[in-house]
């Protein structure tokens, strides 16, 4: 069983075991997959700006998949014009950090040495942002709109929970696993923001 | 590195066209932009104030204000200034998970 994080001389100490560890490592490397730019970069600095060299007038349309356009929404609320120019400077590097950020959480998360995390400011940044874009993906499948969706889902899944009401399996899982992810993620935020 | 949009996006009503520019005209630069943040559903009360004050260098106590802004009113402006640093910001916000965008203070 996962414990909260805390701020301990200076790290975020906290505890995740091989279960939920596995499910989050397996949840973000399905993220990052999912927003990693379509022409990946190479790691040579040189390779990447020919490559980038061709692409004169990159795709400015948005995304058709809902759960992409909430990660990499229009900047501007009635202009497609100027959301379209942004996105066709933006969208590349945008995708590229996320992809970049949820590599390094990966590694953080794989490379700990027990279910006890002891992590710098830096890692459970990466951590904290990194599962920001798994719960927005999932929020976007379980048809979160409002404030009101959230919790109609969350007492539905209580319901289920204690055998008071059915719910559709693969649904609830969806919906577990985004509970404990708004938890850890909480968790982080709360001992990031300890001085 | 927002020089070409600007140069682009030029609203349509500049003094050039209007034909008569006079000399008090403001110019364009001193015209304030904003950067909103928007509600959603998804992202927490905690990590929205935490952004707000990792991003912006806010107290917490004017970042946690800006946060519930967002919560009941559905979006809060959380950067006024130029163009390209709006424009900016608005991508940083995005990296973060926020859905921000930006338009002209009116």
């Amino acid at each position: 069983m996962a414990t909260a994080f805390r701020r301990k001389r200076g790290r975020i100490v906290g505890t995740l075991d091989q279960d939920e560890l596995g499910i989050v490592v397996h949840l973000l490397k399905l993220t990052r997959d999912f927003v990693a730019p379509e022409r990946a970069e190479t790691g040579d600095p040189f390779l990447d700006l020919v490559a980038g060299m061709g692409e004169t007038d990159p795709d400015p349309s948005e995304p058709s998949d809902p759960a992409l356009l909430r990660l990499l929404p229009p900047a501007h609320r009635t202009d497609s014009e100027q959301a379209g120019e942004f996105r066709r400077l933006t969208e590349h590097s945008l995708r590229t950090r996320k992809a970049a950020n949820a590599k390094r959480a990966i590694e953080v998360l794989e490379g700990a040495p027990s279910s006890k995390l002891e992590l710098d400011d830096g890692q459970a940044q990466a951590i904290m942002v990194a599962l920001t874009d798994i719960r927005l993906i999932l929020g976007e499948r379980l048809d979160l709109r409002t404030d009101e969706d959230s919790e109609r889902l969350r007492a539905q899944l209580e319901a289920s929970l204690s055998g008071e009401a059915e719910m559709d399996p693969a649904k609830a899982q969806q919906m577990a696993y985004y509970d404990f992810l708004s938890w850890l993620q909480e968790s982080l935020t709360m001992a990031l923001m300890q001085r | 590195m927002f020089v070409a949009a600007s140069a682009v996006d030029r609203p349509a009503e500049s003094p050039e066209e209007q034909g008569d520019v006079g000399l008090l005209e403001r110019p364009l630069a001193d015209t304030p932009w904003v950067t909103l943040v928007w509600n959603d559903p998804v992202n927490l009360m905690s990590y929205v104030t935490w952004v707000l004050q990792h991003h912006f260098g806010y107290s917490e106590a004017k970042a946690t204000k800006l946060m519930m802004d967002v919560h009941q009113e559905g979006r809060a402006v959380v950067a006024i200034g130029a163009r390209e640093k709006m424009e900016a910001d608005t991508e940083a916000m995005h990296g973060y998970g926020l859905w921000a965008t930006f338009q002209k203070d009116d």
